[in-house]
């Protein structure tokens, strides 16, 4: 299942080979958009690989550079505010820090919020890591009028610090000339004495762990990080568990809000009070002033309105209809269907001369690929479908996509999105992010699905999959709805879409009921409004498809494998005749409608199938019913509410597993149905 | 019986309920520092008064104890906020300052401490304060030291006073942000989403933490 493609299998075993004989590691470390992607690209050049850190869906980039003449390993890991994780991308960078060894720290920290970047500074120094420190976007600070005195911060902390613009790879040559002599900054906190005494108790337990000291795992023990505890429960003995409880308990029984708070606040006094040493404030720049009013008119009640609804057309212009169509159109008629699936299959039959061998892998000569059930060439061959579905259907939707995901985040325009669409989407249960894979599903539900990795909770991501699935039309759904709806009167169409919106509200909204868990807090930082950098765009891009092209191109191999099989012991014949007798006695449609959800749902051709052939002669000759209106109606309604085809369903499986998908099958094939059901009865009732 | 011993009983049975709980064993153990010689005749008395009832083993307010009860529980939690987040007391000195105010503030003192301090709702250690007359909005007539989010001025430089959060990792993430009592504050907007910016950080919240932060001018 985690077959690479040629070129990219060659560049990973480059890239791996480079690390095993890489001795020593920089990992990255800083606050969300702070620009270290960027930094991280400067250090290493072209090859990187993304991957996911183990067990979770957070994304870690690899890369190598040399320093000072020898090869490093170079890791880039998600924007954190502290060690103590307040998130799953949070814990992943504590994790990397807490199980790597021998490594040293490059922290990259906004100049302009030197506060918050000196908070983990604090954190690294207590840990007893190595570090540079970079403060990078010092051009941006400087125009708001901010200077910090880089020699004394480094006199103060021991350390080197570097001011860069990363974009401009100012600084970079003193970064590398630095790394090689990183050393442990000296920023000691002394807590309050109960805290101290809890101190003294709890680090003389701790294991040292390779990346962080033994006191810095006491705090974060103080502090009630759970995501420790199975490493507390791996390495205590029980009386030591019970001693570092009780130590705690006594120390958080002084305060009345929470440990992990009290430190934070004890922490801040002492970062402020540098702070206050280092930091120089002039008059604010002209320029930083027009950022600053577009920052604010973009999450304005009013002016942000207009804004927010030119991204939104730009994004769904250039995924939904460039992507989606102008872009899969060119690649699979012209590329795949035209030439390369002919070529193939030409060449199958040149080197394979038997004609028993020929016929089962590219069916009979002489007949079009779509009517005959060949392996490798055919209605669900590997190559024909399952290969050009996911390589000229889905990449095209999901590259244009990506470029835009990258200049939304870059651009810093993605949290201000998620501000002015976040009181529509409470009422799903969802925060403002969850606009993002909602959008993009309107072009491919199956790439949404994995993009709903950027919900915080568990729960909120159920409900995004489950909405996407349920209430979202891709691209395929959306060209049948609008042709169809083009025929029928406004009224109907009406009936259409007030049924879908109030579905999607309805079933977010009992979904947020009943699925448990908490959603999440919506405390979101808004960065700088800035031009993206469009080197940084197109490696993330890259770096992104590649991703894409090891984990989801499997699932449409397997499920082309998956109909075909279907498809040989006459599966689908049997499907389509199991369906008519609902299709036709519950949702009172003509028998052409069976085969309409099935091929839809399996092979994405909705258009093709019979249903919509057969009322095309009425909208032409505009000879269409009322009853026929509502036959329309109820079969776009049901279609909808279907899952959109057996790659998304494939997807939702591997992203949220196996029991939760079920769960969603097993909700939405029944409710589909009877949401259709109940429009018919209404609109015959109400309407007819 | 002394008034003093008489609030610190009925402030117990209050405080005691909030936990679920009502035996009259436990109602002693926790009663304050004023209560010498407590015992159970002392509730004998009381119900006496007509301010509790007992039924076995286990104690309840009356209408009017309760009118008392939770004035007193008023007076103790709205002095604690005064004395550490305005006045920025040590928890000791906190505690023993308003073991001595719920006893001395009148009716009027504290409805001006709790306007002053933008009608809390909680305690420092995050427990309910009994609302007073002054809390309900019409009756805003004094203006504020102390004001929760949604009633501050838009781009109005402030300062955050403290943070009564309904969970407690809300106030451990708005710390990651650098977010904690004291830090400098202006209020850009209060639609779609509060946005607010602390030194050189832009933050959007959602009205429902706006409503927990509270800050004063500067």
């Amino acid at each position: 299942m985690t077959r690479n493609p040629p070129a990219a299998a060659a560049q990973s075993e480059r890239l791996d080979k480079e690390l095993r004989e890489a001795p020593r590691t920089v990992i990255l470390v800083g606050n969300p958009n702070v620009g270290k992607s960027v930094l991280f690209g400067a250090l290493t050049g072209k090859y990187v690989t993304v991957s996911n850190y183990p067990g979770t869906t957070v994304e870690v980039t690899r890369g190598s550079a040399v320093l000072d003449g020898s090869p490093w390993n170079v890791m880039d890991t998600p924007g954190t505010n502290g060690l103590t994780p307040m998130s799953e991308d949070e814990q992943v960078t504590r994790d990397i820090l807490l199980w790597e060894r021998d490594y040293a720290c490059l922290q990259v920290c906004d100049t302009k919020n030197l506060r918050r970047g000196l908070l983990i500074t604090a954190q690294l120094a207590e840990a007893g890591v190595p570090m540079v420190l970079a403060l990078n976007m010092a051009d941006e600070a400087a125009s708001r009028g901010f200077q910090v005195d880089a020699p004394r911060l480094a006199a103060v902390l021991g350390v080197e610090v570097v001011p860069t613009v990363a974009v401009e790879r100012k600084g970079l040559a003193q970064i590398q000339a630095a790394l090689p002599g990183a050393r442990p900054a000296k920023l000691s906190v002394r807590y309050d004495q109960a805290i101290e005494e809890a101190l003294a108790v709890v680090t003389p337990l701790m294991r040292e762990t390779g990346g962080l000291s033994t006191r810095s795992l006491a705090l974060m023990i103080l502090g009630g990080d759970d995501s420790l505890r199975a490493h507390l429960e791996a390495t205590l003995a029980p009386a030591e568990r019970e001693q570092v409880e009780e130590a705690r308990r006594r120390a958080a029984s002084r305060y009345p809000e929470s440990l992990r708070f009290v430190i934070s606040k004890q922490r801040l006094a002492v970062v402020d009070r540098l702070h206050d040493q280092v930091v120089v404030r002039g008059a604010r720049s002209a320029a930083s002033d027009l950022g600053r009013k577009l920052g604010s008119w973009s999450t304005h009640p009013i002016l942000g309105v207009p804004i927010l609804a030119g991204v939104l057309f730009a994004c769904y212009e250039f995924v939904g209809v460039f992507g989606a169509k102008v872009a899969v159109d060119f690649l699979e008629n012209q590329i795949f269907y035209d030439r390369l699936v002919p070529w193939f299959e030409a060449a199958v039959r040149f080197l394979v001369p038997w004609k028993a061998a020929q016929e089962f892998l590219a069916g009979p000569a002489g007949v079009p690929f779509r009517e005959h059930g060949g392996f490798l060439v055919g209605r669900y061959g590997l190559f024909s479908m399952g290969l050009s579905y996911g390589m000229a259907i889905v990449l095209p939707i999901v590259a244009t996509f990506f470029v835009t995901f990258s200049l939304l985040e870059d651009s810093g325009y993605l949290p201000r999105l998620a501000v002015m669409m976040n009181k529509l989407f409470k009422r799903m249960g969802l925060n403002g992010k969850a606009v993002l894979p909602m959008v993009l599903g309107l072009g491919c539900d199956t790439m949404a699905t994995m993009t709903a990795r950027i919900m915080e909770t568990r729960k909120e991501r159920v409900i995004v999959t489950l909405l996407l699935a349920l209430g979202v039309p891709c691209s395929a759904q959306l060209a049948v709805v609008f042709a169809m709806l083009a025929g029928v009167s406004a009224a109907a169409a009406a009936w259409f879409a007030a049924t879908i919106v109030m579905v999607l509200f309805l079933v977010g909204w009992l979904a947020a009921k009943v699925i448990p868990g908490r959603g999440s807090d919506f405390v979101l930082e808004l960065p700088p409004l800035r031009v993206p950098q469009l080197g940084n765009v197109a490696v993330k891009t890259l770096a992104r498809i590649e991703w894409y092209l090891r984990e989801a191109l499997p699932l449409f191999i397997a499920g082309t494998l998956l109909l075909y099989v279907l498809d040989r012991v006459g599966g689908i014949a049997w499907l389509e005749q199991a369906a008519a007798p609902v299709v036709v006695g519950v949702l009172d449609l003509p028998r052409q409608a069976a085969s309409a959800f099935i091929l839809g749902f399996l092979r994405r051709d909705y258009a093709a199938a019979g249903l919509f052939l057969h009322y095309e002669p009425f909208v032409k000759a505009g000879t269409m019913t009322r009853a026929m209106e509502v036959e329309v109606v109820v079969a776009l309604v049901t279609i909808t509410l279907f899952i959109p085809c057996i790659a998304n369903f494939f997807m939702i499986l591997k992203e949220r597993g196996w029991k939760t998908s079920l769960a969603i099958l097993g909700f939405i094939l029944p409710f589909s149905v009877g949401v259709g059901a109940t429009v018919n009865q209404l609109m015959r009732w109400l309407w007819l | 019986m002394q008034e003093r011993k008489l609030e610190e009983l009925l402030e117990a049975v209050f405080a005691e309920r909030e936990q679920g709980r009502a035996e009259v064993d436990g109602v002693l153990a926790h009663a304050g520092a004023h209560a010498e010689d407590k015992s159970e005749a002392d509730f004998v008395e009381l119900e006496s008064m007509g301010l509790v009832r007992r039924e076995n083993g286990r104690v309840t307010l009356t209408e009017p104890g309760e009118k008392r009860a939770r004035d007193v529980v008023r007076r103790h939690r709205l002095a604690e906020r005064l004395l550490k987040d305005l006045l920025e007391l040590g928890e000791s000195t906190v505690e023993s300052q308003a073991c001595e105010f719920e006893h001395i503030l009148s009716q009027e003192a504290t409805d001006s401490v709790c306007t002053l301090l933008g009608h809390p709702p909680t305690c420092p250690h995050g427990e309910a304060i009994p609302p007073g007359p002054c809390c309900s909005a019409t009756a805003r007539t004094l203006r504020p030291l102390v004001t929760g989010l949604p009633h501050f001025e838009l781009g109005v430089p402030g300062r955050i006073v403290f943070i009564a959060p309904k969970f407690h990792d809300r106030m451990d993430r708005l710390a990651a942000l650098g977010v904690i009592p004291g830090s400098p504050l202006r209020l850009h907007q209060r639609s779609p989403s509060y946005v607010i910016e602390v030194g050189e950080t832009t933050i959007a919240l959602d009205p429902e933490i706006a409503g927990e932060v509270f800050v004063k001018r500067v």
